[in-house]
Formats: C-alpha cells, sequence, structure tokens
C-alpha cells in the first residue's frame, strides 16, 4: 500500500464519519427505535474523533510527504450525457479545507459533548442530535468539497440544520417564527448559489473548482475565466455568501437565530454555520482576482457590515444578541480580508474568531457570575467612563445613531416592507385569481379548507 | 389618528380632568399587585407566585390566578390519572376526598343513574377522553370507539349488558315495538336495519358489541339534544373588556402584540439596563416616556408604515406637550374605553408583558440598591408608552387584514362581528362523556330508551356541573392526602419507637451530653446530611434555626466590592460587618488587591474588547488559544477548575477575620462604626439559642453551619442559596455567631441573664455548599489546644456525613450510575458544580412537601427524602403563651410557605408561572432571563428545577398543643392567611402521646393513623439504594450508646 491509497482511505474516512453517524440516528428514528441518551452521546463522540483522528493523519502526512493537494474522488452518482452533465463527488485536501475541516470537528466534537450533558432529559434530545449529525456532515461534506455541487450539497445541509436548530423549541411561537425567516433567507442565497453553480457549468462544462480556477493548488490557482464573468458569478456568490453568514443586508437573522437551546447558537450562529459565507468566497478566491470590480465589492460588503455589526453590538442589552453582533463584525472583518486577498489571514482569522466566539457563548448564561467575580476584584461598580464615541459624537448625532443601532438598522423592517410584502401581495393576488376561476368552475364554494377555523386549544380546565 | 377626537369635549373641567386621571393613577396602582413580584434575578427570592391572591382561600386563588393570567391551577388531568395509574393517588383517597368535598349531597339521586357520588367517583378513576369536534368525529369514525367496550369496562359488566340487551332486543323484536312516550323509536329499528336484522339469530359477540355500543351512542347523542332543547341558549360570549389586540387576533389571525412586544422588550431592556450595554439609552434622565417621545421623533428614522405612524404620533404628543398621564386618558379614550372598564382594560394591557412591567414595578419601588433603579413613575409612563404603540398597531392590522378605517373606539364592535362564535361544549362533545361514562357504569339502552327530556337534562346537567376543573381539584386533594397521611402515620410510628426506645435505655435523654453539636440552616437539603451525620456519629447531636442564625448584618467579604445584606428580606439590618485580612498580613493582602483589580481590568478589557472592531479583530486573531480553555473546561471540569483555584489562591489573603466589634456608638459601614457591641452580640446569642431550644446540656464543641451554592453557567444561581439570606451565602453569618457566642464578655451577660454557657464549650463555624458538598471551616486558628482532638473527630465524621450526603443525593441524577462509591459520588457531584455543561448543578428546594418544628427526638432516624424543612424548637422551655414557637412561625411559615408555593406553581405550569426551560435562557440588561432571542422577562423557575417536584402544599407538623396553635393563629394575621386560607396545611403533634391533630376548617380534629407499618432499616443507604424516585419513610435503627 503506498501513500496515495492511505490518503485515500483516510479521505474518504472523514467524510464517511459523519455520514456513518447521520445514517445510524437517521435510521434508527426512522424505524421507529430511537437511541437512548447515553448511546447517541457515545456515537456522536466515536464518530467524531474518528474523523478528526483521520483529518489530523491527513494533516501530517500532507505536511510530512509535502503534498499540498490530495483529490479523493467518490465517483461520479449522476451522468446525463446529453446535457454534458455528471454529479461528480470529489473532495479536495489542501490548505484551506483541512484547517476548516479539523475546525469542524474540534468545535463540534466539544459542543456535541457540551450538549449531551446540557439536553439530558430533553424530550428533544434526539431530535437535536439527529439536527447535530445533518450539520456536522453538512459541514464536513461543505469544507472539502471539490465541486461547487457537492459544496451546495453541503451547504443545503447546513441551512436545513440551521433553521431547524432554531425553531428547535417549537411548542413556542417565537423560535418557529425566527427559524422560518432563517430559513427564508436562506432559500434567497440558495437561490444565488444554484444560479451561480448553474452559470459555472455553463462557462466551463463542469463543477469542478480545478476548471475554474486552474490547476494550482489553493490559494495558488488562477482562474480561467474572463473578468465579466468572474463579475456575474462572483456576485451571485457574494449574494450566497452574505445569507449565509449575515452580512448586510441579510444581518437581522443573526440575533433572531439565538432561539435553540445555547450550545447550538454557540456552535452554528457563534463560530461554524456563520463562517460558511467567507469559506465559500475563500474557496473561490481565485476568481475575486480576475474581477477588481468583484474584490472591491467584497471589501465593500464586508467593510458596511463589519461597521454595521460594531455600531449595532454596542446597544445589545442581552448577551446573545451582542454576542451574535460581535461575531458579525468579525465576519465582515474576515470577508473585506478576503478581498483584499489576504488569504491565508483570514483563514487564521476564522479560526480563532470560532474557537473564541463557541466559548463566550457556552459560557453566555454566566455572565451574572463573571460580572460579580470581576466587580470584586476590580472593586467598584462596573460603571463606564464615557466612551471615544461618546466624547465626538454630538448629541443629537448620538441619539439618531442609538435610535439606528437599537432597531438593528432598520434592516428587517425594510427586507419586511419592500421585498416580503410585494412578493405576498403577488402571490395573494395570484391565489385570488385562482379562487375565482376555481369557484366558477365548480359553481360555488371550491375550497373547503376556508370554512374549517384553526382550532385554538382552550385551557382544560375552563371548558 | 383622528384629530377631532383629540379635543376635549366642551364644557369639560379641569377638576374632572385631574379626578379622572387620580382615578387612572389608582387603576395602576391596583393593577400592579397582580404582577410578578420577583426583583432582578442576582438576589432571587422565593415567594408564593400568587401572592395576590392569597386573601382568597387556596383553591379559589389558585382558580382566579389561573383565570387571570391563563395558566393551569393544577396538574394536568392526565397527570393525575397516571399518579392514579401508579398507585401515588388511591381509591381511597379519591373516594375520601369526594365524600368530604360533596358533604350532604353526595347520596343525591341522579335520576335513575345512581347517587351523585357514584356518578362522580366513575368520572375520576376512569378518564374520560375529550377533545374537539373535529377530532371526536374522527375518533367515532375512525377507531374503533364504536365497535368494542373501553378497554376499563369490567368483563362482568360487558358480558351482562351483552347478554341482557339482547335478549331485550330479540324479545322486542318478537313482541312489535311497543309505542314509549319519549323516546324516538326509530332509532332502534335504524340500528337493527344499520346491522341487517334479518340475520340476527347469527350475530356473533363481536357484532353484539358493536351493536350495543352503536345503539349507546345514538341513544347519547339524542339524549343530549333532546336536553339542549329543554336548556336555555348558551350565554353569547361577552366581548367587552377585551384588548382590541385579542378581538382582532380572533377575527383576523393577526397578532397585533407582534410588532408592540418587539419595540417594548428593545426598549424597556434597554432603558432598565443595568449596565452592560456601552451605550447608555440617550435621555433615559428624562423618564420612560420622555425618552420614548424623544428617541421615536428623531428624522430620518421611518422607513416603513409602522415607524411612520409611530413617528407621526409622537410628534404631535411631542408638539402639544402631553404628559404620561394625559396620554393614557387620551389613548382610553380615542380606544374606545368606558369608565366602568378602565381598570380591567389597564389591567389587561400591563400584563401583556408582565415580566417587563412587573421589573420596571420592582425597579421603580425595591431596588434602590441596584446601580440604576428606575425613577418613580416609570410603570404609569410605560403604560402610556404602550398605549400609543398598541392604538398604532391596532390600527394597521384592522386596515391591512379586514380594511378598517374608520375610529378606533369602533374597532371592537367590528372585529367582534367577524369572530366566529364557537360553541364551547357542543353535543358531540358532552355526548361523548356520556357515552363513555354508559359503558363503565353498565347503563342498559333499554333504559336510556325510556328517558324523558327532564331525565337527560338532569344527567347532562350533573355530568356538567363536574368538569375538569374540578376533577382535577379532587385529584389533587386526593394526591395531596395519600403523602399527608403516610407523613402522619409515620410520624407517629416513628416517635413511638422512638420513645419506647429510649424509656428502655438506661440513659436518660435529658442528662446525656452529646459529643458535639451542630446548627444547620433549616432548609429541606440539610436534613439528609443531619441524617447522615447522625448516622456516622450517634453521639452528636443536630440542631437547626433559619441560616442566618440571628445575625442579621450587611456584610462585605475580603474580596468582594460592595456590603451585602446577609437576613430574610423582610428585616433591613442596622449592623455592618467586614472581613478583613488578618493583622500580620496586611501588607501582602494590599498586593493581592492590587493584583486582583489589574487582572479584573485585563480580563474586562479583553472581554468587552472582544465584542468592538479593532480589539474583536485582535482577539479573533489570537482566539484559536480559545480552544484550549473551551475543551478543558468541558471536557474536564473538575480539574479545570482545581487549577483555576490553584490560581486563584495565590491572589487572595490566606486567612482573615471578622471586624465584628464596634467602638462607636451607632452602626455604620464607616471605619470604626462596623460591627456589633457587646450589648447587642448578647442579644443575638441569647435569642438564637433561646429560639432553638439549646440552653443547657451543651456540648464541648457547638457548631454553626451556613449554606449557599455555587454553580456556573446557571443564571438562577442566587435562588439555590439559603433563602434566609436574601438568596446569598450564610457562612459568615455562622462564623459571626460563633465569634459572638466565644466571647466572654457576652457569655457573663447570658450567665447574668439565666443562660449559662460552661467554660468548656466552644463555638465553630462553617460553611456547606450544597452544590457540590463542600465544608469550609472559619477560624480553626481559633480553636483551643484542648478542643483540637474532638474538632478532628468532628471534621472527619462530618466529611464521612458529606459524602454519604452526596451519594444520596446522586440517586436522584439520572447521569450519576447506581454503582458509585461515597467518594465518587462526593467526586461527581463536585464534577457537576463546575461543569459548564450542567443545567442541575442541583435540585434546590424541589420535592420540598414537609414543614417539621419541635424537638429532634422525634424526627431523629426517619427517613425524610431530603423533603422537610426541620426547625428546631423545645416546647418544654416555652412559656405559656408558646412566644417562641409564634416568634418562629412568624418568620418561618412565610418563608417556607413562600418557597414551597413557588414551586407548586412552577410545576403546575412551568410555561405560565415558571420560566419554561432554561436551555434556551438569554441574560437581558443583568436584571433577568428571556427565552430565546427577545421574550417577556421570565420570573419563577425552571423546568430543570422543577422537574422531580411534587406540586403539594406544604404541611406543618408543629409540636404544641391545639390551643397554643389556635392562640397564635388568631393573634397573628399573616400565619391566619395562610393557613386559614389552606394555603399550606397544618397538623399539631403531641409529643409526649403522639396524638396528632390536623386543622380543618377552623378546627383540630384527631387524626387517626392508617397504619402503623413502618419499615425499620440498618441505615440510609440501605433504604435508598437503587432507587431514582421518590422514596416513601422509614425508620433508621438508632445505634446511640
Amino acid at each position: 500500500m503506498n501513500y496515495d491509497s492511505i490518503m485515500q482511505v483516510l479521505g474518504v474516512c472523514v467524510v464517511a464519519c459523519p455520514a456513518a453517524l447521520l445514517a445510524v440516528f437517521g435510521v434508527m428514528s426512522l424505524i421507529g427505535r430511537p437511541l437512548g441518551e447515553r448511546m447517541m452521546a457515545r456515537f456522536t463522540q466515536v464518530s467524531v474523533v474518528a474523523g478528526l483522528l483521520a483529518a489530523l493523519a491527513i494533516l501530517a502526512m500532507m505536511l510530512v510527504l509535502d503534498t499540498r493537494h490530495v483529490p479523493v474522488e467518490i465517483g461520479n452518482w449522476v451522468v446525463i450525457p446529453a446535457q454534458h452533465f455528471h454529479f461528480h463527488l470529489k473532495f479536495v485536501f489542501d490548505r484551506l479545507s483541512v484547517p476548516f475541516a479539523i475546525l469542524s470537528f474540534v468545535l463540534c466534537g466539544t459542543v456535541g459533548a457540551f450538549t449531551s450533558r446540557y439536553l439530558h432529559r430533553e424530550p428533544g434530545y434526539g431530535r437535536f442530535f439527529v439536527f447535530y449529525a445533518v450539520f456536522l456532515l453538512g459541514m464536513i461534506l461543505s469544507s472539502l468539497a471539490g465541486t461547487i455541487e457537492t459544496l451546495f450539497l453541503g451547504w443545503e445541509l447546513v441551512g436545513l440544520s440551521s433553521a431547524l436548530l432554531v425553531a428547535f423549541f417549537h411548542d413556542r411561537p417565537n423560535p418557529v417564527r425566527n427559524g422560518q425567516r432563517v430559513w427564508t433567507v436562506y432559500r434567497f442565497a440558495d437561490a444565488a448559489f444554484l444560479i451561480a453553480a448553474l452559470t459555472l457549468h455553463h462557462l466551463t462544462g463542469e463543477g469542478d473548482f480545478e476548471g475554474l480556477m486552474g490547476r494550482g493548488p489553493w490559494p495558488e490557482g488562477v482562474a480561467s475565466i474572463t473578468g465579466s464573468r468572474a463579475l456575474f458569478v462572483g456576485l451571485l456568490l457574494l449574494v450566497a455568501a452574505a445569507g449565509k453568514s449575515a452580512l448586510v443586508p441579510f444581518s437581522g437573522w443573526l440575533p433572531r437565530a439565538m432561539e435553540g437551546p445555547t450550545p447550538s447558537s454557540a456552535v452554528f450562529y457563534g463560530s461554524l454555520s456563520v463562517h460558511l459565507g467567507a469559506f465559500l468566497l475563500l474557496r473561490v478566491s481565485p476568481v475575486l482576482e480576475v474581477s477588481p470590480l468583484l474584490s472591491a465589492a467584497v471589501v465593500a460588503i464586508g467593510l458596511i457590515s463589519a461597521l454595521f455589526g460594531a455600531v449595532t453590538a454596542r446597544v445589545q442589552t442581552d448577551i446573545k444578541s451582542a454576542l451574535a453582533f460581535a461575531s458579525l463584525t468579525q465576519v465582515g472583518i474576515i470577508v473585506a480580508e478576503i478581498g483584499c486577498g489576504l488569504r491565508y489571514i483570514a483563514l487564521i482569522h476564522i479560526i480563532g474568531h470560532a474557537c473564541l466566539r463557541t466559548l463566550q457563548l457556552l459560557r453566555a448564561p454566566t455572565l451574572l457570575h463573571d460580572y460579580g467575580t470581576l466587580e470584586n476584584a476590580i472593586g467598584t461598580q462596573l460603571s463606564r467612563a464615557p466612551t471615544f464615541w461618546e466624547r465626538v459624537v454630538p448629541e443629537q448625532g448620538r441619539v439618531w445613531l442609538y435610535r439606528f443601532s437599537m432597531e438593528r438598522g432598520f434592516l428587517d423592517a425594510v427586507l419586511n416592507e419592500y421585498i416580503v410584502r410585494p412578493f405576498l401581495a403577488l402571490f395573494r393576488y395570484s391565489d385570488r385569481l385562482e379562487r375565482r376561476w376555481t369557484d366558477m368552475l365548480s359553481g360555488g364554494q371550491s375550497r373547503e379548507s376556508d370554512e374549517v377555523k384553526p382550532h385554538t386549544a382552550a385551557l382544560e380546565e375552563f371548558v | 389618528m383622528q384629530s377631532t377626537a383629540l379635543e376635549h369635549p366642551k364644557g369639560e373641567t379641569q377638576t374632572d380632568d385631574s379626578a379622572r386621571r387620580e382615578k387612572l393613577r389608582q387603576a395602576i396602582a391596583h393593577a400592579t399587585h397582580l404582577l410578578p413580584s420577583q426583583g432582578p434575578i442576582t438576589v432571587f427570592v422565593h415567594h408564593n407566585t400568587l401572592h395576590a391572591f392569597e386573601d382568597r382561600p387556596f383553591d379559589a386563588g389558585v382558580k382566579a390566578g389561573g383565570r387571570r393570567f391563563g395558566c393551569h391551577p393544577y396538574l394536568p388531568e392526565e397527570h393525575y390519572r397516571e399518579q392514579l395509574a401508579h398507585g401515588r393517588i388511591r381509591v381511597q383517597d379519591l373516594e375520601a376526598v369526594l365524600l368530604e368535598s360533596l358533604g350532604e349531597g353526595a347520596d343525591c339521586l341522579v335520576g335513575s343513574f345512581g347517587t351523585r357520588y357514584a356518578l362522580r367517583l366513575a368520572m375520576l378513576q376512569f378518564p374520560l377522553r375529550s377533545g374537539p369536534t373535529a377530532e371526536l368525529r374522527w375518533v367515532i369514525a375512525e377507531t374503533d370507539a364504536l365497535r368494542s367496550f373501553r378497554e376499563e369496562v369490567e368483563p362482568s359488566v360487558r358480558e351482562q349488558l351483552i347478554d341482557e340487551t339482547r335478549r331485550w332486543v330479540r324479545r322486542d323484536l318478537r313482541n312489535g315495538n311497543p309505542v314509549r312516550e319519549f323516546a324516538d323509536s326509530d332509532v332502534l329499528a335504524e340500528m337493527l336495519d344499520r346491522f341487517d336484522r334479518r340475520t340476527i339469530e347469527s350475530w356473533s359477540p363481536k357484532t353484539w358489541e358493536a351493536f350495543i355500543l352503536n345503539f349507546l351512542w345514538k341513544l347519547c347523542y339524542n339524549g343530549v339534544r333532546l336536553a339542549d332543547q329543554l336548556a336555555p341558549a348558551a350565554q353569547p360570549v361577552e366581548h367587552r373588556s377585551k384588548r382590541h389586540r385579542d378581538l382582532l387576533l380572533d377575527a383576523t389571525g393577526e397578532d397585533a402584540d407582534l410588532a408592540v412586544d418587539e419595540l417594548l422588550i428593545r426598549f424597556c431592556s434597554a432603558f432598565l439596563d443595568q449596565g452592560f450595554a456601552d451605550w447608555q439609552l440617550p435621555d433615559r434622565d428624562l423618564g420612560f416616556y420622555r425618552a420614548f417621545l424623544n428617541s421615536y421623533s428623531q428624522p430620518y428614522c421611518s422607513p416603513t408604515r409602522w415607524y411612520a405612524d409611530i413617528h407621526g404620533e409622537v410628534r404631535r404628543l411631542t408638539d402639544s406637550q402631553i404628559g404620561p398621564l394625559e396620554s393614557i386618558d387620551e389613548s382610553l379614550r380615542l380606544l374606545g374605553i368606558g369608565e366602568d372598564e378602565q381598570s380591567e382594560f389597564i389591567l389587561q394591557s400591563l400584563l401583556a408583558l408582565r415580566g417587563w412591567a412587573g421589573m420596571i414595578w420592582q425597579l421603580e419601588t425595591n431596588a434602590e440598591w441596584m446601580p440604576r433603579p428606575a425613577p418613580a413613575g416609570t410603570l404609569v409612563e410605560y403604560l402610556a408608552v404602550r398605549l400609543i404603540l398598541d392604538r398604532v398597531a391596532a390600527a394597521q392590522v384592522a386596515r391591512e387584514s379586514m380594511d378598517f378605517d374608520g375610529p378606533l373606539d369602533q374597532l371592537r364592535d367590528t372585529a367582534a362581528g367577524e369572530v366566529a362564535d364557537d360553541q364551547l361544549n357542543s353535543v358531540d362533545q358532552r355526548a361523548f362523556v356520556i357515552f363513555q361514562l354508559a359503558q363503565v357504569r353498565g347503563w342498559k339502552p333499554e333504559h336510556l330508551l325510556a328517558f324523558s327530556p327532564e331525565q337527560w337534562t338532569t344527567l347532562v346537567h350533573e355530568v356538567e356541573t363536574f368538569p375538569s376543573l374540578e376533577r382535577r381539584r379532587i385529584y389533587h386533594h386526593s394526591y395531596e392526602r395519600k403523602y399527608r397521611n403516610d407523613t402522619l402515620d409515620a410520624v407517629i410510628t416513628h416517635s413511638q419507637r422512638t420513645r419506647a426506645a429510649s424509656a428502655e435505655s438506661s440513659v436518660d435523654g435529658q442528662s446525656f451530653r452529646p459529643l458535639f453539636q451542630i446548627v444547620c440552616c433549616i432548609d429541606d437539603r440539610e436534613e439528609s446530611f443531619r441524617r447522615h451525620l447522625e448516622e456516622v456519629e450517634p453521639a452528636c447531636e443536630t440542631l437547626s434555626v433559619a441560616g442566618f442564625f440571628g445575625v442579621a448584618m450587611y456584610f462585605q467579604g475580603v474580596t468582594e466590592a460592595y456590603f451585602k445584606p446577609l437576613c430574610p428580606v423582610v428585616i433591613k439590618p442596622q449592623h455592618y460587618v467586614r472581613e478583613q485580612p488578618l493583622y500580620s498580613l496586611m501588607t501582602s493582602s494590599q498586593l493581592q488587591a492590587l493584583t486582583r483589580r489589574r487582572i479584573g481590568h485585563a480580563l474586562r478589557f479583553a472581554q468587552l474588547g472582544s465584542r468592538t472592531l479593532v480589539g474583536g479583530m485582535l482577539t479573533g486573531l489570537l482566539g484559536a488559544f480559545a480552544a484550549f480553555p473551551l475543551v478543558a473546561r468541558i471536557l474536564f471540569p473538575r480539574t479545570t477548575s482545581r487549577i483555576r483555584n490553584f490560581f486563584g489562591h495565590i491572589v487572595t489573603p490566606r486567612s482573615s477575620e471578622l471586624h465584628l466589634q464596634r467602638t462607636e456608638p451607632e452602626p455604620g459601614p464607616q471605619e470604626g462604626h462596623v460591627g456589633y457591641t457587646i450589648d447587642e452580640m448578647a442579644n443575638v446569642v441569647e435569642g438564637t439559642l433561646r429560639l432553638m431550644g439549646l440552653t443547657k446540656n451543651f456540648s464541648p464543641l457547638v457548631l454553626f453551619c451556613g449554606h449557599g451554592s455555587s454553580s456556573v453557567n446557571n443564571p438562577h444561581e442566587s435562588a439555590y442559596n439559603c433563602g434566609a439570606c436574601s438568596g446569598s451565602r450564610g457562612g459568615p453569618n455562622a462564623r459571626a455567631f460563633a465569634q459572638m457566642a466565644n466571647n466572654s464578655s457576652v457569655r457573663r451577660i447570658l450567665a447574668e441573664r439565666g443562660l449559662p454557657i460552661p467554660e468548656d464549650v466552644f463555638f465553630a463555624s462553617a460553611y456547606h455548599n450544597t452544590c457540590n458538598d463542600e465544608i469550609t471551616w472559619y477560624d480553626v486558628d481559633r480553636i483551643p489546644v484542648t478542643h483540637r482532638k474532638l474538632m478532628e473527630h468532628a471534621r472527619q465524621s462530618i466529611d464521612a456525613a458529606r459524602e454519604r450526603n452526596a451519594h444520596e443525593r446522586c440517586r436522584r441524577f439520572e447521569s450519576a450510575p447506581f454503582h458509585l462509591t461515597a467518594e465518587e459520588a462526593l467526586r461527581h457531584v463536585e464534577g457537576r458544580a463546575e461543569d459548564l455543561s450542567q443545567a442541575r448543578p442541583e435540585y434546590n428546594h424541589a420535592t420540598n412537601a414537609l414543614c417539621f418544628v419541635g424537638r429532634r427526638a422525634w424526627s431523629r432516624g426517619l427517613f425524610l427524602d431530603r423533603r422537610a424543612f426541620l426547625a428546631s424548637y423545645d416546647p418544654a422551655q416555652d412559656d405559656e403563651r408558646a412566644s417562641i414557637l409564634e416568634r418562629l412561625l412568624q418568620a418561618a411559615m412565610p418563608v417556607c410557605a413562600g418557597i414551597s408555593l413557588e414551586y407548586y406553581h412552577s410545576t403546575v405550569d412551568t410555561e405560565g408561572y415558571g420560566c419554561g426551560s432554561k436551555l434556551p435562557h438569554n441574560i437581558t440588561s443583568l436584571i433577568g432571563v428571556m427565552s430565546g432571542a427577545a421574550s417577556d422577562l421570565r420570573p419563577g423557575l425552571s423546568a430543570q428545577m422543577v422537574e422531580i417536584h411534587e406540586p403539594v402544599r406544604l404541611l406543618f407538623v408543629i409540636e404544641t398543643t391545639p390551643d397554643l396553635m389556635r392562640r397564635i393563629i388568631d393573634d397573628n394575621q399573616g400565619i391566619a392567611q395562610l393557613v386559614n386560607g389552606n394555603w399550606v396545611q397544618l397538623a399539631v403533634l403531641d409529643g409526649a402521646t403522639s396524638q396528632v391533630h390536623r386543622y380543618i376548617d377552623g378546627q383540630f380534629v384527631p387524626y387517626e393513623p392508617e397504619t402503623t407499618q413502618l419499615p425499620l432499616v440498618t441505615s440510609s443507604l440501605d433504604w435508598y439504594r437503587g432507587w431514582r424516585d421518590h422514596l416513601g419513610f422509614a425508620s433508621i435503627q438508632d445505634n446511640r450508646p
């Protein structure tokens, strides 16, 4: 057995571990034999540790053998010769994907261990771990993806599990509402991604990143498309990344996502899934280089988001929103770094920020305890001298800025009013047309469901 | 809005205005009673959630509270039925409670259906399923509800029913249908047709069963319909006094509160913020109303219709200089609220976000110690803002969903017109209940067919007067009765046993000098600790008194920034006590303090910096190092905390002392004014010792042990601390008490007052952490050489006891396997306290159900499963008015009842009264928690805290006579309200005869024990091992010499 085949086996292992985890959890719940808490925690542990070890082994071999690009192919799954389409499952181990996969394993593993105790006796324990397995698989697929279809697959899994976990406490209306909101924004981003992927196919005939970005190992590839095409594809990908990473103007969903159990908020919106947009941009960074306009757009969106996050974080009064906007600030900076071509710095920044934010979010409920400790250490109340901004900005401006930040830049309100509302109005109008049509055809009321009022359960005792 | 409506009606005078506003003010003041009275979460004080309803009896109170807040008054019926199936409620309990509640009416005959008692018992014993009409129709059509009898129906009843009906139908058929007076005789014919009467001879038993059930169902259905025609039509639902939002929600399904709440939650948390956010709300000093007006009248801040409407309204109010109260008045007029419904409407508006409104009220009236209390009048201003927003939102929803553009005061009538009347109980629903009853009671179709409409009316009425709510009440009382009787039986039997044992033994209990004595808090969590200590060292004696030990003080620890009160909330301390490093360590301690401050500043800088632009970038780039503490703290919590503690010890002074003696006459926080005078100390010591009856027979070593709890990632940490110390840790109180009692001048005064403490008695002090079962000893260097050996022995016994205590606690934790040894159990609980991912560091007061007041003699060795508050009291040392007991109960009864009732309410409705699941909690403004990203503030206890709790009212068993107890009840308003209103249960015990009297409806009634059986086991471990659930009582063998 030569080194190459060892790498292949290890590479398959890295992907197979989370896939196996999802298969076990999913199948067991589907056949109506859900696993117990201990079993689920054990399976998670084994799968994460095995995946992590395999990834570390690959890293070690890559360092020792000085290879920088290890493709692992798992065959063509769909081939439509007439359309020149083939769905090619291919993973790439390089300087970008290996650190990101290791980061995912470490953070997911830690949060898995955390959650197995935190959610002890919670009725949704099994559900959480199924979503968790979906998420882990999604993260690994997207970080290792070698083709844009594979990346899209992982991207979708991450989005699905994120939205479902926001709505984890589905017996209260707010989490469900916010979960739907996250889902809607994700769909928007997904649509952009999908169009970009199709365009890419159209342009290069295949979905391989290699075809798009040349054969050089990341980050040294040179894109093989022209500037204007790169701008079009790149802008679409930028929209996708902005949706996923909650960049302006999609930032409104990030604090709303803090509805699930604390550990899910930590790993999803604090660290991993919020960086996925930045990761996508990193992956296609050679494309950015081709078009200065595109790079400028990326830098602009990044800086605007960072500024927006930094200002807004200052007025947040609850710990989770404050951390959400603090995350946004850093993600914005990371995106700007990518736009400037600082790829290694961006990667280091992602890893550092993800670790730090996870720790901070997991510790969020201990805020009062920490405040007490700090107050005792410092010996006085933690009051604050007026900050630089407060001294510089005139009174009227401060009031305005405060209001702007408190309303979170009106981003949600504006999206609701000028995107959602016309959209809904259009569909309601179509619905009315359809009803008129069907009523006419059936010669009367055509929809029985109109008459049934939703049943609002009255409290048992007052019946 | 409509500008014409704004102008005051002509001719209205100034006085009218001010009178009306005074009325408004009163209505708001009145409404505040119903707001949650929990203050900032850093000082969590347990109290009855339904305190405002305590002037009514318990059952009426919980129902009224439930109706007001939309919460459950008892557990769900389903839950009680499970308890019935598991024997936690016995049928005999149901029978007894039902008989008691029906009184004279029990034997009342209901038509020919048997007695009311039998009918109701059947309804309690067998689950009567119900549901929405659509669901019931589905059940009837799609399940075998009409094919086979319910499984609870006894086989004999079923056989008989089938047999007799078969005979009757065939006879009827053969004889032709006799014309019956009332029934529509077609029913039988129709049924027979449906089941193919030609083959009736060959019907199988299954067919007969289905036939009978179908027949019964049809009869019940028709019967209920008949009854309905006689009964008066149901009252139309009253739409007045409802908020516009409620009617709009019913009519359109759109919730106007969504937008209002989102905005208000944000604004309230900014206004109440105690220093979390970097930027303070501008113009906070001007008050809630002005700050709101200023903020929302900013230009270029209204990108949508909603904001533009608010902006317009706010501008108008600002320009015409309308104050908050005027604005409320105006809003009410615009909304069309009449004078008569005004206070109800105000109340409902305040309750819409009751957590925030309650917190505003608390910060306005009851939190002068917070960094930023709310100015007086904030609640009024909040209401003004709420009503402005309510108006804008209601108008918007009405416009968009109902095309309603008229004045708001007509909105409710319009919306009410669109609300679909849903009838509460449809014919199907009521018929289905009777159908089920017919099966379990074995009513024959033959008889039902012959019923007159009047008879049907009686039956329907009878069933309806015993609705779910009333059934749950009966269940609940039965649930309590089982545990109460078990307790009283155990107390009677156990006290007889111990009396017999001490009579046999040669040693007289009075003159026997214990090896050492330990005084704990009355807290239920100390029960097992004391029991184990008594098992480890049978020669010791344990006592208990409220855990501030009579030392009501403001205390500042050596590493702490402020004084904080260490005494029950009802007391305002006069004295200040400070902990300081030993004199010889002063210099090094200053250095340590400086280091602590520097580290503190650095941490703070890093913490805040990570949330800013530039600082965040730096910390982000270096953030990978956070992976180490992250992984370590989560995977190895106990080890990590040990390492942290090691470093923590470097910067805290090694030993310290209390600054306890005062030199200046006036007490105060300044130098020289800190502490107590000798006379005051003597008063404290005397009061506490007499309260628990420790006035003679001192052992050479008396230990005072305060308690508290430490946990991480737990916003409710304060709730786990000592309730008698305002939710703080009670160690310093024990330490101060011991120091006072050791003072020779104090002892001299005590001796003069007839309370001599022998020379050889030494008082020591310690602190018990109930979460990790750690004991911290104070002032060990001061222990005289003569006592060190004894002290060493006591320490060993206590170490063994805390290990065993940890082991007993672990039986409740599912994550602690049964095979743990005591030592491993201790490590397990130590790990829990430091584990960031642990949502249940300990179970706090969960399962509390009892409070024993009396000598330890009769409860010592009784396994109480950590469910009892224990207060030491010796009736022999009390005067003929029982004034010591009175003093004890004045403090203990409200506190214990408060804890018990808070647990009760948070358990029966964890979402409504409690704060829901802990998992999505989000700390806001440093004052409370929200669920998820934004919600109402959540007072109360979390699901994880109450999950093992049995909601029962606290049962007091007090060692005294009925007459003395009655005297105390008569003289004390507070106690009378709790006891007479049945918010607690009360029984008195005669220590000499073990006779128990229960307090029922103002009378002391002798209690007859059900059984004298009580298991006798060799140790607590023997009894609890291998069992997770609640455990019954047992006597533990007494190993005293």
